[in-house]
Order: C-alpha cells, then sequence, then structure tokens
C-alpha cells in the first residue's frame, strides 16, 4: 500500500496540487506500473566470465544481479533451452480457469537489453569441470571462468509411466507448461453427475513447493464443488502428514471435503485402467495426478555432479560452490540445502551466489552472515490464500542456512486480503526476477 | 565409476586452480546483500511492488520494521520482519535509504 507520506512525496516533487480523489490514482499507478530502470554500473573494476544454464527463477536472477552489481567487465551468458519461461509459480490457478499459460509467459528480452546478459538458446549437455567449459547439443562450446547451475527438477520415471502415452493420460504438471493444459482438460471434462474422482499424489520430501501440492488439491477441489458437485478429490501423501502451512490446509481439505492419506506411497501405475497401485492398496480415479519424486535437473546427475543421494549437489551456502566442484555453483532446486525448493528463495539464494562470485572476482571475503527467505501465499479457494513465511540465517557452526524460529510462521486464517495480495507479490517477484 | 573420476579430476583442478589476484575494485556496499531480501515483494532496490521502499529516510525504514516486530497477530510482513537482528534492519534501512 503506498502511504500518505509517499503520496506528499510524489504529490510535492511533480508539483500537483492535494486532492483526496487523486491519491487513490496514484496509488493504483504506483501499484501496477513499477517500472524500474536500471543503471548498470559501467565499470566496477570487476572482472569476470559467467556462464549461467537454465533461466528460470534461480538463473535468470542470478544473470540479472550479476551484471547489475558487477557491472560492464562481468560478461555473463544465460543458456536456456526454452525460448519463454513458463511460470511454476500461479500455474495451479489455470487448474480452475483463473489465469492462462500464456498470461505466465516470461521472455529474457529485458535481461538482454536492460542489463546486457546474452541470452543464448539451448540445451547444455557436457560441462567440462577441469577445462572449464559447456557443451550444447548442437556441439557449440562456451568457456567459463565461474559456472551458475540452476536447472530445476528432473521427476523419476514410475512403473506404469515409461511410455509417452502413459503420461500423456496421466500427467504430473509440475513443471508448468502443456501438462498443465491437459489437467485443466481433464478436471473440465470430469463427469457433470458428480460420480468423478480425482486423485493426486505427493511424494516423499523433498520436492518442489512444499505447499503446492496441498494448494492444488484445494484449487482443484473447490472448482468441482462449484462446478462438478459430487465429485471427489483424494490425496494420497508419501509423507506422514501435511508438510507446509498444516493448519490452512487442515481447515482447507474439511472446508472442500478432501479425502487425505498419508504415508501413501505410489508402486505403480496403471494407464489404461486409470488406477493406482500403492502401499496400501488400489486406487482408481477419473483423472489421476501423480507428482513422482524428483531430482536435480539431468544436466547434474548426467555431469557426475548429484554427490547428495545421487539426486542433488552439496554446496557451501555462502556461495553456493558446489562442495566437490570448485568453479561451479548451484542454486536453485537442484542444490541440497536446508532451505525449501522454492521460486522465491531460489532468487535470493541467486543474489548469494551472484555477491559471492562477483567478491571472488575481485579477491574479497566472502559475506559471512548471508540472510534468504522464503515467502510463499497459497490460494485455498478460488478468492482466498493463505500465507507462509521463514527467514534463514548462516549457521557458522552448522554450516547450514537455520530458520530463524521467531519468523516462520502462516495465516491464520485464509482470505481475500491474502488473494490480493499474492498477485502483487507474484507481479513484483517475476519482475526482479525477469525484468 | 564416473562420478568418482569426476571429482577426483575436480580435486585435482583445486590444486592447481590459480588464486584470484586482488584487484582495484570497490567494496559491495555494505547493507546490499542483506536489503536485497526486500526487492522479491518490493522490485528491485525497493523500486515499488507491494510498497516503494527506495528513498524513504534510515529513520522510517527502521522504525517500520522495529514496529512489524512487535505486532500481534503478526501479517506476513510482520513475521518477516521477525527474521533480522537489531544492526541488520539498520544496515537494511540505510542501503535503502540511498537508493532513489
Ligand atoms: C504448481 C507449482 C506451484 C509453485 N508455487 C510456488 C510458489 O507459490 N512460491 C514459490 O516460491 N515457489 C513455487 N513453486 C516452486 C518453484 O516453481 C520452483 O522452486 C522454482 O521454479 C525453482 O527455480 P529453479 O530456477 O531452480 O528452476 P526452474 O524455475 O524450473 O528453472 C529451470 C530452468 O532451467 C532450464 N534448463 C534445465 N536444464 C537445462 C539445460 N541442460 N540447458 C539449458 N536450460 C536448461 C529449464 O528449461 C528451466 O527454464 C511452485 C512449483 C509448482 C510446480
Amino acid at each position: 500500500m503506498v502511504k500518505r507520506r509517499d503520496f506528499i512525496k510524489w504529490a510535492g516533487a511533480s508539483g500537483i496540487g492535494f486532492a483526496a480523489g487523486a491519491f487513490d490514482m496514484l496509488a493504483m499507478a504506483e501499484e501496477t506500473s513499477a517500472a524500474f530502470v536500471p543503471v548498470i554500473p559501467t565499470n566496477t573494476g570487476i572482472k569476470g566470465n559467467v556462464v549461467v544454464i537454465g533461466g528460470g527463477m534461480a538463473g535468470a536472477t542470478a544473470a540479472k544481479y550479476l551484471r547489475y552489481w558487477g557491472g560492464t567487465g562481468v560478461t555473463v551468458t544465460l543458456i536456456e533451452r526454452d525460448a519463454t519461461y513458463a511460470s511454476n509459480i500461479m500455474s495451479n490457478l489455470v487448474l480452475n480457469g483463473s489465469r492462462t499459460m500464456s498470461s505466465l509467459q516470461y521472455g529474457y528480452g529485458k535481461l538482454a537489453s536492460s542489463y546486457g546478459v546474452k541470452i543464448v538458446k539451448g540445451d547444455v549437455v557436457a560441462i567440462d569441470p577441469v577445462g572449464r567449459s559447456v557443451t550444447l547439443g548442437s556441439g557449440t562450446r562456451y568457456a567459463y571462468d565461474r559456472l551458475v547451475i540452476a536447472p530445476g527438477v528432473d521427476f523419476d520415471v514410475l512403473p506404469g509411466l515409461e511410455t509417452a502415452t502413459a503420461q500423456a493420460k496421466v500427467p504430473h504438471a509440475w513443471k508448468a507448461g502443456p501438462q498443465t493444459t491437459t489437467l485443466r482438460n481433464m478436471i473440465t471434462a470430469m463427469p457433470t453427475n458428480g460420480s468423478g474422482v480425482f486423485v493426486m499424489t505427493i511424494p516423499a520430501k523433498p520436492y518442489r513447493c512444499p505447499p503446492g501440492p496441498y494448494e492444488r488439491a484445494c484449487v482443484v477441489a473447490d472448482w468441482l464443488k462449484r462446478n462438478r458437485p459430487g465429485s471427489k478429490v483424494i490425496v494420497l501423501d508419501a509423507n506422514p502428514e501435511i508438510i507446509a502451512e498444516k493448519h490452512s490446509f487442515e481447515e482447507g481439505f474439511a472446508l472442500h471435503g478432501i479425502e487425505y492419506r498419508p504415508n501413501t506411497t505410489v508402486l505403480s501405475v496403471d494407464a489404461s485402467t486409470m488406477t493406482l497401485d500403492t502401499n496400501n492398496g488400489k486406487v482408481p480415479g477419473a483423472v489421476l495426478n501423480v507428482i513422482p519424486p524428483h531430482r536435480a535437473g539431468k544436466v547434474i546427475t548426467a555431469n557426475g555432479l548429484a554427490d547428495a543421494d545421487g539426486k542433488w549437489t552439496s554446496v557451501d551456502v555462502l556461495s553456493y560452490e558446489a562442495k566437490l566442484a570448485p568453479g561451479i555453483h548451484v542454486i536453485g532446486d537442484a542444490s541440497a540445502t536446508t532451505q525449501p525448493k522454492a521460486g522465491h528463495i531460489a532468487n535470493q539464494e541467486a543474489k548469494v551466489c551472484a555477491d559471492a562470485i562477483l567478491r571472488m572476482f575481485s579477491g574479497r571475503a566472502l559475506d559471512q552472515a548471508p540472510v534468504t527467505n522464503s515467502a510463499c501465499y497459497s490460494p485455498i479457494t478460488f478468492e482466498t490464500a493463505s500465507w507462509l513465511t521463514v527467514t534463514f540465517a548462516y549457521d557458522p557452526v552448522s554450516k547450514t542456512m537455520l530458520p530463524v524460529p521467531a519468523s516462520a510462521g502462516e495465516a491464520s486464517a485464509r482470505s481475500k486480503d491474502n488473494f490480493e495480495e499474492m498477485n502483487k507479490w507474484f507481479t513484483a517477484l517475476m519482475g526482479d526476477t525477469f525484468a | 565409476m564416473k562420478q568418482g573420476k569426476i571429482m577426483r579430476a575436480l580435486v585435482l583442478a583445486l590444486a592447481v586452480s590459480p588464486a584470484f589476484a586482488q584487484t582495484t575494485t570497490t567494496a559491495p556496499p555494505s547493507g546490499r546483500l542483506l536489503a536485497s531480501n526486500c526487492f522479491q515483494c518490493h522490485g528491485t532496490n525497493g523500486s515499488g511492488g507491494l510498497e516503494r521502499l527506495a528513498g524513504e529516510s534510515v529513520s522510517e525504514i527502521y522504525n517500520e520494521l522495529k514496529e512489524m516486530q512487535r505486532k500481534s497477530p503478526p501479517k506476513m510482513m510482520d513475521m518477516h520482519a521477525r527474521g533480522y537482528t537489531d544492526a541488520q534492519i539498520r544496515l537494511i534501512a540505510d542501503y535503502l535509504s540511498k537508493q532513489r
């Protein structure tokens, strides 16, 4: 919200008189525009050549801040396989028809034009950590002084989901894109007589966006209640209990009549009979939304960088440099840290990483007390949301990011105000990442 | 095993990689990295988003954050403010007050 003193400052600067009506108008203009015009320092004296793999929440932020803070002496090449980024955040709201996939696309034009990031469309297949270069599928090589890898996650292939046909019938939609639209279409195709059952499954942690699956269950159940009354939503959770925003989601599940079965792991999927086999028996459904266990993106696992559980990269959280791979930094979902795998905090990890790389380039000591924060709004119905937040601070004893207990909490109740705030938060977060 | 081989190569690479030379760069402003925690909701450099912060006075930002730390029941930002020490809040306020 715009405070009165801001308005007075603004009005004074622009020489316009004070009028009560104008206050609201200006307040709106400021909230919706937020046009940030960056000034890139021409030369900070810092020199270096960084390649960033993956232009998602973590990689795009890192590329931007390396230039914004580092200046023109720092060459930054961002390699991304897709022409535009489809935001996972808010993609659950495509499932109830309140957002479209096209409204969730973010391009790389601003990173290039405002910050001078070199954008390369390509898929990195190989990394040479000794010779310090990466190679694209096309064979082109890019040399680096420091490499940032931010490829997000890949999904395990569950028994029964090996073929493209089976995957099309049982989508995860846990990477926003065509599968999100497929799942939306499956939901709207559920029988109008209310006989349909929507079954979704949640993998054991860590997976990306801890509250995300519970949020999805609420949003889908809310839509079905109003549009396909009588339909049922069943949530099969491999975890022993709701792992994030427990209070909000317990209320949400009660509100929507969602059936919740903890400690339930999918063993295999039969896409032809639309039935899941679990450790707690067989579960059929009209729609099956199976979210498989995750691992870091393939560029990590295929290049010998997955030293944590064979799935993720362990990093020093002062710099996000891989513990076993000097010169290579891993940020976002792909690294193994005490922080959640989420977009808001991936953006902050990227800033810590960018700051550290710039210090390394200029021979300075790293910041010994980094702070990161996670913040998340979760829609519970089409018009209300809850929230969750926590700040992490570096602990020199355990050398990990530890939650600051006083800063950890969730909304006491879902509300329309939270829903409105969520939209502003999302716009600001994507702006800080891509513009 | 492939992984073991790569790891060994990397450890070797570490041993021979040159140390970074000290250059004549200016130190990053203190408070910048801390204050960048605000940018996800308040825009890059506090330029807007939920509320513009850039260019507010040090005391405005400091006092507001201290007030939020005590607010009950806490809204999201009140909760978030509780994540910083007094010294950190001073650094954040100082940095944001200098942004335009
Ligand atoms: C339904 C859903 C809702 C969510 N809601 C929230 C939320 O409300 N708040 C929140 O904070 N988080 C949320 N998340 C989590 C968030 O989306 C992720 O944690 C975040 O995107 C992680 O950022 P990242 O940069 O690590 O990966 P990503 O954002 O996935 O980006 C990875 C990028 O790397 C590219 N890439 C991968 N490999 C290569 C390669 N070899 N070569 C070139 N490019 C490559 C990919 O194309 C992609 O663009 C949600 C997730 C989902 C699925």
